[in-house]
């Protein structure tokens, strides 16, 4: 009868610490998609932005005789973002600066040309641009927060990996860190909460 | 007429101004833009006081909607957007708020900033993500161009908020409907067949170590009101989970947004 109860004992240990080990694992695996869920979106919505330009570009192109360069500008940068691709099961820090990069040259030349459309009062009365330039504000809204939403699952992730013990379990599978968006020069303050109501920063 | 009495809404406004002041001093330091989360839940949030007497009205409105399609529309008026973008407010309220329900984040959020000392006339429109496909930020547009800021501009803020809603509302009902809203219970099965385990191996273990009693040391007497229960048993559940009540509004049901919509000044 002690045997049986010593073996249960060490039955209960294995059981408990398998499952402790399993739970570790499984709490990761679904970091590690939440993040993983986080960038697809993040790709949904520049996806987005990529799928309007052409639109936008023959709109500007049809409606006035607008500055060509701005254009080729526009283009180019769309054709240079388009080569940039993220290894969605990895998202190293390297490959989330380079698309980084490649985006915002993008956002700096569509910024460029939408400053010069003031210039053409009967391009900004063309119901079909209005239309465009209201979808493409909203895509770089979406763009804002799928940015800081996959931000913020990364930095849930990359804390759970380097933290005892699960930094054992992390190595043991091969959880490597993420990379995060870097905020936009002064673009970044999200407008805060006027009460504090027990949420967690 | 008296010389100093001063009217009865005057002096209500003046006590609210007073608790307000009393109110905003603990969050000194940054600036205050998104309103908690009201309670109790409403739908008609009119912090600008631009609706008036037209708020209950449009409250009862937004309830049957919400009750009869699950889609939750609400209202935010704000007199000051203290300098920040106002789609990142009406994106802020909608995700913190949680508006619309939480399987198909069918909330609309529209916020409205009249034109005041503060500056000009803001006013934004944000579906969740679930409604995206039939509020999309091009009509978002039109709907603030044509129907809203028209009015707006003649200070008829009420009458540019009804105008839209005939707009947004056949818009949105047509994404969902009621018969597909089904509370999820995934969650409970989980804990359920958890504690189903849990309940299984502290039986297997009383019974082990009611033997191992009987059987090694003899009678003890009677166990079974003693601290049997083996190491993982759980002395109490922590917590519990806040439970929206069920009829009326029973407030906002954790929606989700995406940052859509599109927005207007004047």
């Amino acid at each position: 009868m002690k045997k049986y109860s010593v073996l249960l004992i060490v039955l209960a240990l294995v059981i408990v610490i398998v499952s402790w080990g399993v739970s570790i694992y499984n709490g990761l695996v679904q970091k590690d998609e939440a993040a993983q869920a986080a960038w697809s979106q993040v790709e949904n919505v520049y996806q987005r932005r990529m799928d309007l330009i052409p639109n936008l570009v023959n709109t500007v192109k049809g409606s006035a005789d607008f500055e060509r360069s701005t254009l080729q500008d526009v283009v180019e940068a769309r054709a240079a973002a388009t080569q940039v691709k993220v290894d969605a099961d990895n998202l190293s820090e390297a490959d989330i600066a380079r698309f980084q990069k490649a985006q915002d040259a993008l956002s700096g030349t569509l910024s460029r040309l939408l400053v010069s459309v003031e210039r053409y009062p009967e391009l900004k009365a063309n119901q079909n641009f209005r239309d465009l330039q209201a979808q493409l504000e909203g895509t770089e809204n979406r763009i804002t927060v799928e940015r800081k939403k996959f931000n913020e699952t990364v930095r849930v992730y990359n804390t759970a990996i380097r933290r005892f013990p699960r930094n054992m379990v992390a190595s043991m599978f091969g959880f490597g860190k993420k990379g995060y968006f870097e905020a936009e020069q002064g673009a970044e303050s999200a407008p805060e909460v006027s009460f504090d109501f027990g949420k967690q920063a | 007429m008296k010389p100093f009495s001063i009217p009865s809404v005057f002096r209500f406004k003046a006590v609210l101004l007073g608790l307000l002041l009393l109110v905003l001093p603990v969050s000194a330091g940054r600036v205050p833009v998104i309103p908690p989360v009201p309670d109790p839940p409403r739908l008609v949030n009119d912090y600008a006081g631009i609706l008036q007497r037209e708020a209950a009205g449009l409250e009862r409105l937004l309830r049957a909607f919400s009750d009869s399609t699950s889609n939750q529309i609400t209202i935010v008026t704000l007199d000051d957007l203290h300098g920040h973008e106002a789609s990142q407010v009406a994106y802020e309220i909608g995700e913190r708020w949680g508006v619309g329900n939480a399987k198909y984040d069918n909330g609309v959020v529209i916020l409205i900033k009249p034109k005041n000392r503060n500056g000009a006339g803001e006013v934004f429109i944000a579906p969740g993500y679930g409604l995206e496909a039939a509020l999309p930020d091009a009509v978002c547009k039109r709907i603030i161009d044509d129907e809203m800021i028209p009015y707006f501009r003649a200070d008829d803020y009420v009458s540019g908020v009804i105008s839209a809603l005939r707009v947004i509302m056949p818009l949105a009902a047509g994404e969902i409907t009621a018969k597909e809203y089904m509370p999820g219970n995934e969650a409970w099965l989980v804990l359920a067949s958890v504690l189903l385990m849990l309940g299984v191996f502290t039986w297997l273990a009383i019974m082990a170590e009611r033997r191992k009693r009987k059987g090694g040391k003899g009678n003890n007497g009677n166990n079974t009101g003693g601290p049997v229960g083996p190491f993982w048993f759980p002395t109490g559940r922590g917590g519990s989970r806040p439970g929206g009540s069920f009829g009326g509004f029973g407030g906002f049901g954790g929606g989700s947004f995406g940052g859509g919509g599109a927005g207007g000044r004047w």
